[in-house]
């Protein structure tokens, strides 16, 4: 016989919804208190988003943050947000970010400059400079809301097409709801929000996606063998528990390549694994827990399946 | 097994395809930095040639920098505007082909952006200044010392007058707007007598370090000194224009930007700063020019520009000027002969040589200030490729490090082969021979998506790597897919062969519809996202395609010669 995690299981899903719709609003709270405060640009934003000067290096002899700071802010950069990188292989690397007036970028020589002149005998070595026109943030952001508010409705369409509309409204809704559960929680933890996050955000709504069509083409599949509206929910608790170790499965091979790069991959990927970490466990959540039961919900609201019944 | 036959040839063809596109990256990745410098030297064609076919780094990886320039249009009229950005992207490739980088990115992107992305440059202040320099090279003549003094001078009263003025706003505003350069002096008597009186009732007050309101609600910063603000700050000794200190320069930008000063200012003469800053005596000094607004020559008559070094040793750009060009130049020369010149570039002050016999057609710009070889030889580039037709500005600037780039590619390889390795394990582990089989699938969806982004010469990028991991993962999914199926319908009793027709069937409804999903995100990412959202989304796009072909064909192959066995390793 095959090596098997779990065998067949009878877990009633669906029972436990309304628990979970508790767990749900506080991601949806949160992810809209978040999104409210990207928009208003309150929010931990990259350089990409808000505009502004981002210079990473590093120096050959230890200091201090607050050295650092003092000379920045002596020479007018009392904003500027000094962050000490640990994890490099330079021990005193620092990303220090500082903001930009509508049409001026030409910060980072000034930054640069200005540590050459504060730290004479302690070299900077530079790793990278950002700069981002004011102007250009504001296009980005728009531009990534449409790109998103679009994907969203094509797979809406999709959905409905392909299975039903009560299907791909759910579908999103669900989608929507870990897109802003992740967000939520980086804003949270305080993880800057940039385009590889965003990217990340978005490969995670690709995932949480597939994951809800595996759920809802076992429920399709079942619901053809069961007639009787008693069965209803029977059948798709019985479709969840069947697409269960493949969820179980998929989720613990993509979970442990994504371990491996939070904690190897270095600094570049590491919040990139980590939202898709967070992303895929909130993912495979809200599949069996809010896209399953809310279909369930508006079927018990106003039947359309069972109507004759 | 008959209908095989042309899948298999299918695979091994798409197989030879990849390889065969993929052999010139795994070519140049596999050299040595000294075989890399020795191809690069003896045979510099096939080296281009090389790099050309090769799937390229993005600059998030190997380093360099990428700037996004914004042409403004706004001082063009519509029919000089229509072409001006692709003008202006053929001069920049101009200048950067000159500066000699390898594999220059220049494009244009939406109405009028131009993205340029330079690989691996060590320079990029330099390179920049290159880039966003709009090099309107423009020969003007200077005022004469004479006018330019008095205007200084009429400046300073009407400082003076404002400074004194704390309450009341009275007499200040009468200076009306001169016209003519004539009514100069006149209104410059009319002007002091004004003045004379507040200006002596200042001087009465003690010095105070407070900030002084004039009579329009502007502010005076306390350093501005009480008498003849302007003149005290300029030194007019060392040659044409004025020297200010370092230090001065922000308060007399100040002054000058008044609009009770700027109202002063004659209409056809303009205040010009020098290119960069010298030091006189021990002092960074830098100068000040009173320029006349008439344009007598521009740098579009240059037909060659070459960066020399005059008897002084000081870096200068000999040019070479058109027909057209010599006569006016010639014109302009013998008419203004022991005059000074003002050279501009982009409305800063080269310098200021004067003239000392009439010039045809060939002439040299000494360059101002601290000025080296090297800044010769840019403004030379920039001569030569000519100016923009419009004005650039430097909206988005990416340096990368090229040490912090080798950090991210090591570190984010590492990472890959190592949970690739993990994926391997777990699928060998929990599905045995049949994990092994998902596990050479994986492998050829990588080799297959490598392949399509040779053919497409696409640019690695960390964006485009986290594409590639979403849809080997969707690959992996899509064969736990399968097998679980596989594995129900053996529990309920099926045979091998049906339990495999059965799986395949009912999990591909699953695995198209999750794939199509996923190719509707990267459709509408690739057409309305921008930058390293493409990027991402191109290799999802092409990732996922692959995926549901490894998934339908490859593994199928496999699968179906197994259906013959009696018992299935799953």
């Amino acid at each position: 016989m095959p090596f098997r995690i779990i065998g067949d299981t009878n877990i009633d899903f669906i029972g436990m919804r309304r628990p979970a719709y508790i767990i749900s609003a506080i991601f949806v709270i949160l992810g809209l208190f978040a999104a409210t405060m990207m928009i208003v640009g309150k929010a931990n934003l990259g350089i990409q988003f808000t505009g502004g000067t981002m210079v990473e290096g590093y120096f050959d002899q230890p200091i201090e943050v607050s050295e650092l700071r003092d000379a920045l802010a002596r020479g007018g950069f009392e904003d500027a947000e000094i962050v000490h990188i640990s994890g490099r292989s330079q021990p005193y690397t620092f990303l220090i970010r500082v903001k930009v007036a509508e049409g001026e970028t030409q910060k980072a020589q000034s930054v640069v400059d200005l540590i050459k002149q504060y730290f004479p005998n302690n070299t900077f070595n530079l790793d990278s400079v950002h700069e981002v026109g004011a102007a250009v943030g504001k296009d980005l952001k728009t531009d990534t809301l449409i790109a998103v508010a679009l994907s969203l409705l094509g797979i809406l369409v999709y959905i409905a097409i392909r299975f039903d509309f009560r299907f791909g409204v759910s579908a999103t809704i669900a989608t929507f709801h870990d897109v802003l559960a992740v967000i939520g929680i980086f804003y949270v933890m305080n993880v800057e929000i940039n385009v590889l996050l965003i990217s990340a955000i978005l490969t995670l709504a690709g995932y949480s996606l597939t994951d809800k069509v595996t759920v809802y083409d076992r429920i399709r599949e079942n619901l053809k063998k069961f007639h009787r509206k008693a069965d209803f929910v029977p059948a798709i608790n019985r479709s969840i528990n069947e697409v269960l170790s493949r969820t179980i499965m998929t989720g613990t091979t993509v979970l442990a390549c994504l371990i491996i790069l939070v904690f190897v991959g270095g600094p570049v990927l590491r919040d990139f694994a980590l939202a898709l970490l967070v992303g895929i466990v909130i993912g495979t959540y809200s599949s069996v827990f809010v896209a399953a039961p809310l279909y369930v919900e508006w079927e018990e609201k106003s039947p359309k399946r069972f109507r004759s019944q | 097994m008959q209908g095989q036959g042309w899948k298999i040839g299918l695979i091994a063809f798409l197989l030879a395809g990849s390889l065969w596109y993929l052999y010139p990256t795994i070519d140049l990745y596999m050299m040595t930095p000294a075989q890399r410098e020795d191809m690069a030297k003896n045979d510099p064609q096939a080296w281009i040639k090389l790099q050309q076919q090769a799937i390229k780094l993005g600059l998030d990886l190997r380093g360099g920098m990428r700037l996004v320039l914004q042409v403004d249009k706004s001082t063009l009229n519509p029919d000089e505007a229509s072409d001006a950005v692709e003008r202006a992207r053929e001069i920049l490739r101009n200048r950067v082909d000159q500066f000699g980088v390898a594999e220059p990115v220049i494009a244009i992107q939406g109405g009028d952006r131009i993205v340029v992305e330079l690989p691996g440059i060590s320079d990029p202040d330099r390179a920049r200044e290159l880039i966003g320099q709009t090099a309107l090279l423009e020969f003007k003549l200077l005022e004469s010392q004479e006018l330019s003094s008095i205007l200084i001078e009429r400046i300073d009263r009407t400082l003076e007058a404002a400074a004194g003025l704390d309450t009341a706003g009275t007499s200040v505003d009468t200076a009306a707007t001169p016209t003519e350069r004539g009514e100069l002096e006149a209104l410059f008597g009319a002007d002091s007598a004004d003045t004379g009186s507040s200006s002596t009732g200042e001087t009465t007050a003690p010095a105070s370090p407070e900030l002084t309101r004039t009579d329009t609600g502007e502010v005076l910063p306390p350093q501005i000194p009480r008498e003849s603000p302007m003149s005290s700050l300029l030194d007019p000794s060392g040659g044409y224009g004025w020297m200010v200190a370092e230090d001065e320069v922000p308060l007399v930008k100040l002054m000058l930007a008044r609009p009770d000063v700027q109202r002063l200012v004659p209409p056809d003469v303009e205040f010009a700063w020098g290119t960069r800053s010298e030091f006189v005596g021990g002092l960074e000094v830098e100068r000040l020019y009173l320029v006349k607004k008439q344009v007598e020559l521009e740098g579009k008559f240059l037909t060659d520009a070459k960066p020399s070094f005059d008897q002084f040793r000081k870096p200068i750009v000999s040019f070479q000027l058109t027909r057209e060009g010599g006569r006016k130049f010639a014109r302009l020369t013998g008419a203004n002969i022991n005059k000074a010149l003002a050279i501009v570039l982009d409305g800063r002050v080269e310098s200021s040589p004067e003239i000392q016999s009439r010039i045809q057609d060939r002439g040299q710009i000494t360059m101002g200030g601290t000025a080296t070889y090297e800044d010769a030889n840019d403004l030379s580039i920039v001569l030569r490729a000519g100016a923009l037709p419009a004005p650039v500005t430097v909206i988005e600037n990416n340096v990368i490090g090229p040490s912090l780039g080798q950090d991210s590619i090591n570190r984010g390889v590492s990472a890959s082969l190592l949970g690739l390795a993990a994926v391997f394990l777990i699928m060998l582990l929990y599905y045995r021979l049949s994990g092994l089989i998902a596990n050479v699938g994986l492998l050829f969806n990588g080799v297959f998506l490598l392949g399509v982004m040779a053919v497409l010469h696409a640019t690695l990028t960390m964006p485009g790597i986290a594409g590639f991991i979403l849809s080997l993962g969707m690959s992996v999914d899509a064969n736990v897919l399968i097998f679980e199926r596989i594995r129900e319908e053996m529990r309920a009793g099926k045979s091998v062969r049906n339990a495999i027709d059965a799986g395949y069937d009912r999990a591909m409804s699953a695995i198209i519809d999750s794939h199509v999903t996923t190719m509707i995100t990267a459709l509408a990412l690739f057409i309305f996202g921008t930058g390293p959202i493409k990027g991402f989304a191109v290799t999802l796009l092409w990732g996922v395609a692959i995926s549901l072909f490894t998934a339908v064909v490859v593994t199928r192959v496999v699968f179906d010669f197994r259906k013959s066995y009696k018992t299935l390793s799953i």
